[in-house]
């Protein structure tokens, strides 16, 4: 099969990848790149484990075609968001309030959480449900990662906006 | 709160961050495929196309290169064929009888995860198919008519006093039936292992499991090795729920069998679509009571019989009957009580453990059946619960007395209270016209038993070890050796804790590695409500041990002689002003004498009896106790439902940590809410018909009612910490107050699960035309 080569910026480091174009985005960062946080649920797009930034968009990697990933794409991944205020804000707020149980939904889950507020960090529960329903969690009954949203999005830095 | 001192604890009873949440919210978690396991090929399960036949041989296409894969069938079995269970009935692969579909014929590995399938796909067994049986719907229309033509897997009988006798004396006499179907657990992660053969001749199997010493010994007698050259570990598990119980010793045994033959590590990870086709699910299940009532509402009699679809073959559903019938006349007095219970073959997978294993289907009926019999009687449903509900000195329906730690009446009382049952009961829209939308409130109580069901805990006694030992950043570290699993329930935030307070330490010296049988003594499952109240109370014993250990250690080395006590991280001499810091002290312990380890063993209070022939005598150890109250809108136009609210109390013993204690509460909740109203999972010819995420629908963030969840504490009262059990009971009540809702806002009764729109419609026209 033909490969294509792309250099991605994924969480603030340049990668490069030489892949099938068809090959899952989701399967290019798990095996080739090594960045096993991102996870496979259902493979279909249903439970969200796999989200992923790129661009400023979430979008499902297992439903991504890598080779429709421009080049120099900023990714970011459940592995780059420490690296950003609002990302160990996140990651805080979901330790703290107790949002992981299992922690195997919760990759794809915090990079939506990350997307959606620095989107828009004025969120109200019913705006956080709303904006979460696409990541499936079968531990917590997801109180607690409403809780925990709320809470960052409460605090979130000025800088990490935008 | 009327709970005698068990002794204040520090730790325990506050509510710590999960010592396993940082790793989880980094991504840095080692899940099952996210194991790097050098030059590791993938298993691939060929699997019969029908659903029951006899298998007469493989037929193999002689034009696939072979060379570059590794099958294996029933002759490279180096043991017996057999997964050892509670029956001997399953082999690893089939060799003769097909008894459904999907049952393994052969297995594949390959270098590759396509190969593995491309290879599987040359492989066609020839099987002469007969007629199968594949729903509960069947299984029920032939036990009806003649249960001696099914295959019966299990039966076991509760009889109390003369119930025949007694419903047939009674003012009222009520006969009603309930089913409820499959439920996946859909557990995010999906089932995966990896098993690697070492070169001492180890078989080192890793992965996703709840119960490492199931695998370990029911693994031995297939590989033909003893107990000791199998090492079993548990990676992060990304969710259980039940589902990772039993079924994961088939895939170790997939893994290890390829693995032997291929002399190199194999690893099969399921995608979800092979993981909801074969994997275990919730039994159906069926109740038919006969109960006989006096006019005063006092229950004079209660005959009972509860059926399960076992599926294939008898893996665990013994218990999960037990379990059921246990429960199916739980929590309200009567002397008089005669229950059935069978598990009979249909030709699906083995139905399995599920959180709640038999009675979240053994309360669907009786929970909606009270509500029945109270009509029946003229009362409310909250006034039928409060004079018949059980209280501290009355006996269960096996004869055990409830001695102590009994939280009815006081959930149900403190619930009606909360949500002011009483008033909006009277609200409800039942029999008024015109309104838009239609309002129903609807009330469940309910016992769960902690622990192992009958002789389980008696027979298991489970074991629990600490290490004192140098931690990764060469501090004095005590590492909690346990079997029970850390699978989203909180076993690696807990424990520390208990351990805390056992020794008086700071429970940041306290730390859950993940359990390993080379280094972990059996503990028993992570199964049964169990972990916190059985192994916990162990692992407390264990702590108190290595307390007495280092106070010895440091009266004899370091305080010339004096009594010395740990208190509070502290070690302080009987007189002087001498203190050492607990670090200090473990410190001088391991660079003089090195690692300490301590065992403590669980025992069952002598006063706790069982008969497990005639089941008679105390069940469990103790029960938790709940109460939830639905409240829902139906839409009048499209018959949508919608629970709006769901008010819950709670009594799980000594809460070890409330954030975690309601974490449980509330997922279990929603995974009762996905049981009641949306999961729907069909045999249709042979094979399941919500097989993808995206038509097995389970909860999101937008089907979340409003929850008002409490707890009241009746701490079990024989060992320290005191906690009961919390991980089945919210799986338990939601359903029924859900239909007992929806009768008070339409007047419909539904006695079948899920409860959905389409069913309601269908219903209100049947009685529309009737």
């Amino acid at each position: 099969m033909n490969k294509v080569k792309r250099t991605w910026n994924i969480n603030g480091e340049r990668r490069e990848a030489e892949i099938p174009p068809v090959r899952r985005f989701l399967d290019v960062l798990r095996e080739d790149l090594n960045l096993k946080g991102s996870k496979e649920g259902c493979g279909e797009g249903e439970c969200g484990a796999c989200t992923v930034i790129v661009d400023g968009e979430a979008v499902l990697s297992c439903m991504l075609p890598a080779g429709q990933v421009p080049d120099n794409a900023e990714v970011t991944t459940v592995e780059g968001l420490e690296k950003t205020p609002g990302g160990r804000l996140l990651q805080a707020a979901y330790a703290e309030k107790g949002a992981a149980q299992c922690g195997f939904c919760i990759p794809g889950m915090i990079v939506s959480s990350y997307a959606m507020l620095s989107r828009d960090p004025d969120m109200d529960p019913d705006r956080i449900r709303e904006a979460h329903a696409g990541n499936i969690c079968r531990c917590t009954g997801y109180e607690k990662i409403v809780e925990a949203i709320q809470s960052a999005a409460e605090q979130w830095p000025a800088e990490a906006k935008g | 709160m009327p709970v005698k001192e068990l002794g204040a604890l520090h730790s325990v009873g506050k509510g710590i961050a999960r010592i396993d949440a940082d790793e989880k919210v980094r991504g840095k978690a080692q899940y099952a495929d996210d194991l790097h396991v050098p030059g590791a090929w993938y298993g691939y399960v060929v699997r019969s196309p029908v659903s029951h036949g006899r298998l007469s041989g493989l037929r193999m296409d002689s034009d696939f290169d072979w060379s570059q894969v590794v099958v294996v069938t029933p002759e490279d079995i180096p043991g017996n064929n057999i997964v050892d269970m509670m029956g001997r009935d399953m082999p690893f692969i089939a060799h003769a009888e097909i008894q459904y579909l999907g049952e393994p014929v052969a297995l594949v590995a390959a270098p590759t995860r396509h190969l593995a399938c491309v290879a599987g796909s040359h492989i066609h067994p020839d099987i002469e198919e007969f007629p199968p049986l594949l729903t509960l719907q069947e299984m029920v229309a032939q036990y009806k008519e003649d249960p001696s033509k099914l295959h019966e897997l299990s039966a076991q009988t509760i009889r109390k006093g003369d119930a025949d006798k007694a419903v047939n004396e009674a003012d009222i006499v009520m006969e009603r039936e309930y089913s409820a179907g499959h439920q996946e657990q859909l557990y995010i992660e999906p089932q995966g292992m990896v098993a690697v053969p070492e070169s001492d001749g180890t078989m080192f199997v890793h992965g996703s499991m709840q119960c490492p010493y199931y695998i370990n010994p029911e693994l031995c007698e297939t590989l033909d090795i003893p107990p000791e050259k199998l090492r079993v570990k548990q990676s992060a598990v990304g969710g259980a729920f039940g589902g990772k119980e039993e079924f994961p010793t088939l895939l170790a045994g997939y893994c290890a069998l390829l693995a032997l033959k291929a002399k190199r590590p194999v690893k099969i990870i399921y995608d979800r679509n092979q993981d909801i086709l074969f994997s275990t699910k919730r039994h159906p299940s069926w109740s038919r009571y006969r109960v006989g009532l006096n006019k005063d509402g006092t229950i004079q009699g209660i005959r009972c019989e509860f059926l399960l679809d076992g599926g294939a073959y008898t893996t665990l559903s013994p218990v999960v009957m037990y379990r059921g019938i246990l429960h199916s006349a739980m929590g309200y007095r009567c002397d008089n009580v005669s229950i059935d219970g069978h598990v009979y073959r249909t030709n699906t997978f083995p139905n399995g453990a599920f959180r709640g294993f038999g009675a979240p289907q053994a309360l669907w009926a009786w929970e909606s059946m009270i509500d029945e019999l109270a009509e029946a009687c003229g009362m409310t449903p909250h006034e039928f619960r409060l004079k018949n509900c059980l209280h501290e000195g009355d006996a269960t329906p096996t004869g055990g007395l409830l001695r102590d730690s009994v939280g009815s009446p006081e959930v149900l009382e403190k619930t009606l209270e909360r949500c002011n049952f009483g008033e909006k009961f009277k609200q409800c829209s039942h029999g008024r016209r015109g309104e838009k939308k239609w309002y129903g409130i609807g009330l469940s109580f309910f016992a769960h038993g902690s622990g192992f069901t009958g002789d389980g805990e008696a027979r298991i006694k489970a074991k629990a070890a600490l290490d004192l030992e140098p931690g990764d950043n060469g501090k004095p570290v005590v590492n909690v050796r346990i079997s029970s699993t850390e699978m989203g329930q909180g076993t690696c935030t807990i424990m520390p804790q208990v351990v805390a307070d056992a020794m008086s330490i700071d429970v940041r010296h306290a730390y859950y590695p993940m359990p390993d049988t080379f280094k972990v003594p059996d503990s028993g499952p992570t199964v049964a409500s169990r972990t916190a109240m059985v192994v916990g109370s162990t692992v407390f014993g264990a702590g108190r041990k290595m307390k007495a250990d280092l106070e010895a250690f440091a009266s004899e080395a370091l305080f010339e002689g004096q009594p010395v006590t740990l208190d509070q991280d502290r070690f302080r001499g009987s007189y002087g002003d001498k203190e050492m810091s607990f670090e200090e002290v473990a410190a001088e312990y391991l660079a003089r004498k090195g690692p300490l380890r301590v065992y403590d063993q669980f025992q069952l209070p002598d006063f706790i009896k069982w008969n497990q022939n005639t089941f008679e005598g105390d069940a469990y150890p103790a029960y938790s106790w709940g109460c939830n109250v639905a409240e829902l809108e139906v839409d009048t136009l499209t018959f949508e439902i919608k629970v709006t609210k769901v008010t819950a109390y709670y009594d799980i013993g000594r809460l070890l940590n409330p954030v975690l204690a309601k974490g449980q509460i509330e997922g279990g909740l929603v995974q009762a809410l996905g049981y009641a109203m949306m999961e729907k999972i069909e045999v249709k010819d042979g094979k399941y018909d919500a097989d993808r995420m995206q038509t097995y629908v389970i909860p999101t963030t937008l089907d979340i009612p409003e929850m008002d969840l409490h707890f009241v504490e009746y701490p079990w009262e024989h060992a320290q910490p005191g906690a009961k059990g919390v991980g089945e009971i919210p799986m338990d009540g939601l359903a029924p107050a859900i239909a007992n809702a929806l009768v008070q806002a339409t007047g419909i009764r539904m006695r079948d699960l899920p409860i959905t729109p389409e069913r309601l419609f269908q219903m209100m026209q049947e009685e529309k035309t009737a």
